[in-house]
């Protein structure tokens, strides 16, 4: 190789580099963003993920992680670091509530931000109202996480997010969407919740729908897809963790049933991982319905999100909905915190000055909607849209909306 | 009335790999008096040393075969190393050992791979055929076949082969075996690569039909031992039957209104069964 060619190499790869950056080139902004380290008395924050179990369910709080180093970066709260603790329940509620209790009692945690759980919400509802403690989760699963009075999550939850999926199915497909089939853990005030919604939207449509729940232990997933065929469906809908969803797709990829049936999934499928994981069988054939914005959308929050993960996150964290939504329970607290006089942050004055932060407040708001009308689904839906899922695997610029915006 | 046949074809290949682990736990205990509580783990081992092999661009062919070596080895290593030091140590006591070389295995696989959603593929995935209204892909075929050929040639090996003959003796009678001359802890560490081997085939095929999960895989071990407790740790032909008849009611239970979320139920009330049935004697001579 000549030096010429040496030279024009080094040159295009570093072209090439730039380019590739230019999406998580924002500089990550935090907090007061002083550039300064926080140095003074740390502020104890907790959060609760559930990290062993049947699926790794943490990156909502690995998110609130690296916002949170950011922001000590940046200056923390008027000088005065956050020290995040971040809890494994091993999807277990005896354990949930042994660290909720550690969190709480002995940490003397203000506030849990972050959390993402299958079992957080209706373990350690008691303890959460009688500590008078606030949690901003990144995530809520079960029906508990959305009619607790201390419990904010910033997503609309399962429930919503499979029905606005099968909603998108039915509104691409007009008037060929008559028989949903809504697969999902049979985990208590979960699994047939989350499928209630998508079944009710059907049948007022003049359809009928069926809610197929599995034990998340059981290894058999082509039983539970032959379970779903046999209801002749027009949809599935698979409600379930990406880890659990790859052997239902796999099962369902071996009955050769992309052409047969729509396939959707609720915003736990928006995952950059999880078209490879289920291959190239179903490029362009799923559609998964995402709660906030694309992750590639661009905007400053999605770019500051991004180059706060990589500057402050690790490499391996996910990028996903649920990263978003730690990133935003974290900064929506820090907000908060910033607001007040950082000599007297406690817990009593942490929950009211959450209490009355304007994004929970509206949350609040959605919940009191949400159960009011109940009966109606469509009222329910929020959220950016929906993303064909088998695109992202071949990068971000594949990502394609096809629902509302 | 729902349509059983579909899920009973479907439950057959995971019935046979429930079969191939269960076999493994038999023919190990038989050997070496330990229940090897690990066989899901090492399973599990294999299928993560096989992706991480076709992950890295390796060939799928060598990457199964390295897969099913390495749970070979690995269980070599805990025959030859660690039980040796706890064989005259309770029953109890060896089994609780190999539940926490499960628990350090599985630790190691979170640490190492993570919980990430992947997916194990075997080239005969692509090929299938339709039977009774599902298709059934050549990776189920094979497992099937599998389950039914390693359990033929074990018995084959057990009964004709000198080590096999050995291995027999060793069970009837562990000091006087020894003291006829059989070489104990080379013996023993047949049983263990044996047990590694099936555990390997199992774990691989396992991860490829149903899920690449240490956790899953690792308590995929609890259909075998209770196949294994099906044949009382001794009957090879009896742990075949458990092992199929759980896998298949497992499967046949999902279409029924109620029951269906909570089949994985099935391995233990078949083990409990097992037991209670094995009981009924002592029970009449008490009478």
């Amino acid at each position: 190789m000549t030096l010429r060619n040496t030279i024009l190499g080094i040159f295009m790869a570093a072209l090439l580099g730039c380019a590739g950056c230019t999406a998580h080139a924002a500089d990550a902004k935090c907090g007061a963003n002083t550039g300064k380290a926080a140095n003074g008395e740390p502020i104890v924050i907790g959060g609760i993920v559930s990290v062993t179990g049947p699926d790794n369910f943490s990156s909502s709080g690995l998110a609130a992680t690296a916002y949170f180093k950011c922001l000590n970066a940046n200056g923390g709260v008027n000088g005065r670091p956050i020290k995040y603790q971040l809890e494994d329940d091993g999807w277990n509620p005896e354990q949930s509530s042994q660290v909720a209790a550690k969190l709480i009692r002995d940490q003397k945690a203000v506030a849990l931000v972050g959390n993402m759980s299958f079992v957080d919400c209706g373990a350690n509802q008691g303890i959460y109202e009688k500590e008078g403690i606030m949690v901003i989760a990144g995530v809520g699963v079960p029906r508990d996480c959305f009619f607790q009075k201390n419990y904010a999550p910033t997503n609309a939850g399962p429930r919503v997010s499979n029905t606005k999926a099968v909603m998108d199915v039915a509104q691409t497909y007009p008037g060929k969407i008559k028989r949903v089939v809504c697969i999902a853990p049979n985990i208590p005030n979960l699994g047939e919740w989350s499928c209630s919604g998508a079944v009710a939207w059907i049948k007022k449509q003049g359809g009928d729908g069926k809610i197929i729940t599995f034990d998340p232990g059981s290894l058999d997933a082509t039983s539970v897809v032959l379970e779903a065929m046999a209801f002749k469906p027009d949809v599935i809908s698979v409600g379930t963790p990406k880890g659990l969803a790859v052997p239902i797709f796999a099962a369902a990829e071996e009955q050769g049933l992309a052409d047969k049936v729509h396939f959707t999934g609720p915003a736990s499928l928006y995952n950059p991982d999880f078209p490879r994981a289920i291959g190239k069988y179903w490029d362009g054939k799923v559609t998964v319905d995402m709660e906030l914005k694309a992750a590639d959308a661009g905007t400053p929050d999605m770019q500051n999100w991004l180059a706060v993960m990589d500057k402050y996150g690790q490499a391996s964290d996910p990028r996903d909905t649920f990263s978003q939504a730690g990133y935003l329970a974290a900064r929506v607290t820090a907000e908060t915190l910033l607001k007040m006089d950082a000599a007297k942050i406690d817990r009593k004055s942490v929950t009211q000055g959450l209490a009355e932060h304007q994004a929970v407040r509206k949350r609040h708001v959605v919940f009191a909607l949400v159960r009011r009308r109940r009966s109606s689904s469509q009222r329910q839906s929020r959220g950016p849209g929906v993303v064909r899922q088998g695109r992202q695997a071949r990068g971000k610029a594949g990502v394609r909306r096809v629902g509302r915006s | 009335m729902p349509d059983f046949t579909p899920f009973l074809v479907s439950g057959l290949a995971t019935a046979a790999t429930y079969v191939l682990s269960g076999v493994g736990i038999v023919v190990l205990y038989r050997a070496a008096g330990v229940v090897n509580f690990a066989q899901g783990a090492v399973g599990a081992l294999a299928a993560f040393v096989s992706w991480s092999i076709v992950e890295c661009g390796g060939p799928p062919g060598w990457s199964w075969i390295a897969g099913v070596a390495a749970a070979a080895l690995v269980s070599f290593l805990y025959g030859r190393v660690i039980a040796p030091r706890l064989a005259y140590g309770d029953p109890i006591m060896r089994a609780v050992a190999t539940l926490s070389f499960a628990l350090i295995l599985l630790g190691f696989m979170g640490y190492v791979w993570g919980e990430a959603p992947r997916r194990l593929r075997l080239p005969t995935d692509t090929m299938s055929f339709e039977l009774l209204g599902v298709r059934i892909t050549m990776t189920r075929a094979i497992a099937f076949g599998l389950g039914v050929l390693a359990t033929t040639a074990v018995m084959l090996f057990l009964a004709y082969s000198r080590v096999g003959l050995q291995m027999r003796a060793l069970a009837s009678n562990r000091d006087l075996s020894a003291m006829l001359g059989v070489r104990v802890l080379r013996v023993d560490s047949w049983a263990w690569v044996i047990s590694g081997l099936l555990a390997g085939v199992s774990g691989v095929l396992l991860a490829d039909l149903q899920r690449l999960s240490g956790q899953a895989l690792t308590f995929a071990v609890i259909p075998a031992i209770a196949a294994a407790v099906f044949g009382r740790f001794v009957s090879l032909p009896a742990t075949v039957a458990g092992g199929l008849a759980i896998g298949v009611c497992e499967a046949l239970l999902t279409p029924i209104p109620v029951i269906g979320p909570f089949r994985t139920a099935v391995p233990f009330l078949f083990a409990v069964g097992a037991m209670l049935w094995m009981q009924r004697r002592v029970t009449f001579v008490y009478r």
